[in-house]
């Protein structure tokens, strides 16, 4: 076996462990849905019936609700590991840090693109949005906008799993980290949802990428280093 | 009951230790978990790992393990500097841990495939030993049970089990016989004892100094962080009395 299939192997491994004890914890992705669907709603009620400040705010709630989730999705899948001694074992099986680190930001980001993916809708509905025509620039906003905050949280869930204050270190630490990433990925939903009138998507998208990729070399490069206690 | 089939470690003339350890030593905050230990086991040889509580038995075993990093001294794993390439060790070492690091949500079965893959099986590889594994340890009428569901006796014998799936050289058990019934401790003490036969270098930390001083070749004794007490072969330390203490903080001894 080559190097890279046994890393893609170890990585694929280590994902599916996450999404079994992810889907067969079903309290904890029901939880996640209903918080973030919640936020949606109280907000839409707050914002009042005014449809075009809705479609103005829509953008902006629909990443809250998405990083609102995407930040417990990252806590818990984490707090997997740290249950019984779990994360201690995991590091110390013979594998590369990389692709440990490549299997759980593959969990969080599937988690977080079906999130999106149920959210997207929701927001639609509650805020008479017309994706109708935006559809593939808001599926590879929510994709890219996924990629880059797992990565950051992967490797931030790592670093504070062992805190005893890990609740509020997680956002604390990781929030300013992913700030471009969520500017770039309000505005991307923004110009997806307006048509693009500036012809600023492709730009913002660039930056969403651009955003991804440093933050997936830097979370690998790092990881092993988290890892260790 | 099928016997998994254990991988028999190559043993060489003129190989280096298994575990060769200098001056080592681990502070937690102010106090000196371990305090200065020089050891060096051969290959193939079973040692237990004797003495009280916070002695530093599982701290030394951590190290071993590369699961946390000494604060001072050298460690070497069957010649490889384990501080410098602990990638490299990892390959070659199992540690079974008081934490049994089980998956509560997968099942027995599930657990062990996962073992089995990160430890390099193939897909069906992994899926074999897996079974022959569960079936070694008692498991497989329950194999397809959540681990949630497990006494703290099973998640032992499925910790064991993850042992089995492993290649090691090394073995590292912390209390191999705590939560176990008699028949489980039987089991251990099979298992200790195949280990043994397959030149396997076993180092066990245990309470249980009868049933452990029985298949084992040596005895360290440690207390206080220290080597105290070398007996048996296959084993040597450094005592105290002729140690030099690298620790700026001497109150820390006492743990």
């Amino acid at each position: 076996m080559s190097q890279l299939a046994r890393h893609a192997t170890v990585a694929l491994a280590i994902a599916r462990k996450d999404a079994l004890s992810e889907l067969r914890g079903r309290q904890a992705s029901g939880s996640t849905l209903f918080f973030a669907a919640l936020v949606l709603l109280l907000f839409g009620f707050a914002l009042g019936p005014d449809s075009q400040r809705l479609s103005e705010a829509a953008p902006g709630l629909l990443w809250l609700a998405i990083v609102f989730g995407g930040l417990l999705t990252v806590a818990r899948l984490h707090q997997l590991e740290a249950e019984d001694g779990a994360f201690e074992q995991l590091a110390l099986y013979p594998v590369d840090r990389r692709a440990i680190f490549a299997g759980k930001a593959l969990a969080a980001s599937t988690a977080m693109l079906v999130l999106g993916g149920l959210l997207l809708p929701v927001v639609a509905i509650l805020y008479a949005l017309p994706i109708g025509a935006a559809w593939l620039a808001l599926i590879a906003t929510v994709v890219l906008g996924a990629i880059g905050f797992a990565a950051v949280g992967t490797a931030y869930a790592a670093l504070t799993v062992r805190m005893r204050a890990r609740e509020v270190m997680l956002p604390l630490l990781m929030l300013p980290i992913v700030a471009p990433l969520l500017l770039a990925a309000v505005k991307a939903t923004a110009a997806a949802l307006t048509g693009d009138p500036f012809g600023e998507l492709g730009s913002w998208l660039q930056l969403l990428a651009g955003f991804d990729v440093v933050m997936l070399v830097v979370g690998a490069g790092t990881y092993g280093f988290l890892l260790e206690e | 009951m099928p016997q998994t089939t254990i991988y028999v470690a190559p043993r060489l003339a003129g190989t280096p230790p298994a575990v060769a350890t200098t001056d080592l030593a681990r502070l937690f905050g102010r106090s000196a978990a371990l305090a200065g230990v020089s050891i060096s086991v051969e290959m193939g040889r079973t040692i237990a790992l004797l003495g009280p509580n916070g002695a530093g038995k599982t701290t030394l075993l951590r190290i071993i393990a590369t699961s946390i990093r000494p604060s001072f001294g050298t460690l070497a794993v069957d010649g490889i500097d384990a501080l410098r390439l602990p990638d490299l060790v990892r390959g070659r070492v199992a540690y079974l841990s008081h934490a049994t690091g089980h998956y509560d949500d997968l099942t027995a079965r599930e657990n062990l495939h996962f073992a089995a893959q990160l430890r390099g099986w193939g897909p069906s590889e992994a899926v074999a030993v897996a079974h022959d594994a569960l079936d070694e340890v008692g498991l497989a009428p329950v194999a397809g049970d959540r681990v949630r569901t497990f006494s703290a006796g099973m998640r032992k014998r499925l910790s064991l089990a993850r042992l089995l799936v492993a290649r090691p050289s090394l073995l590292l058990l912390d209390e191999p016989h705590a939560a176990l019934d008699e028949d489980g401790m039987a089991l251990v003490d099979r298992l200790l004892g195949r280990w043994h036969a397959a030149g396997i270098t076993v180092l066990v930390a245990s309470h249980q100094a009868e049933r452990v001083t029985s298949v084992a070749d040596g005895a360290l004794r440690l207390d206080g962080g220290l080597v105290v007490e070398v007996s048996g072969s296959g084993v040597r330390a450094d005592l105290p009395t002729s140690w030099r203490a690298p620790l700026p903080v001497a109150s820390g001894l006492d743990r």
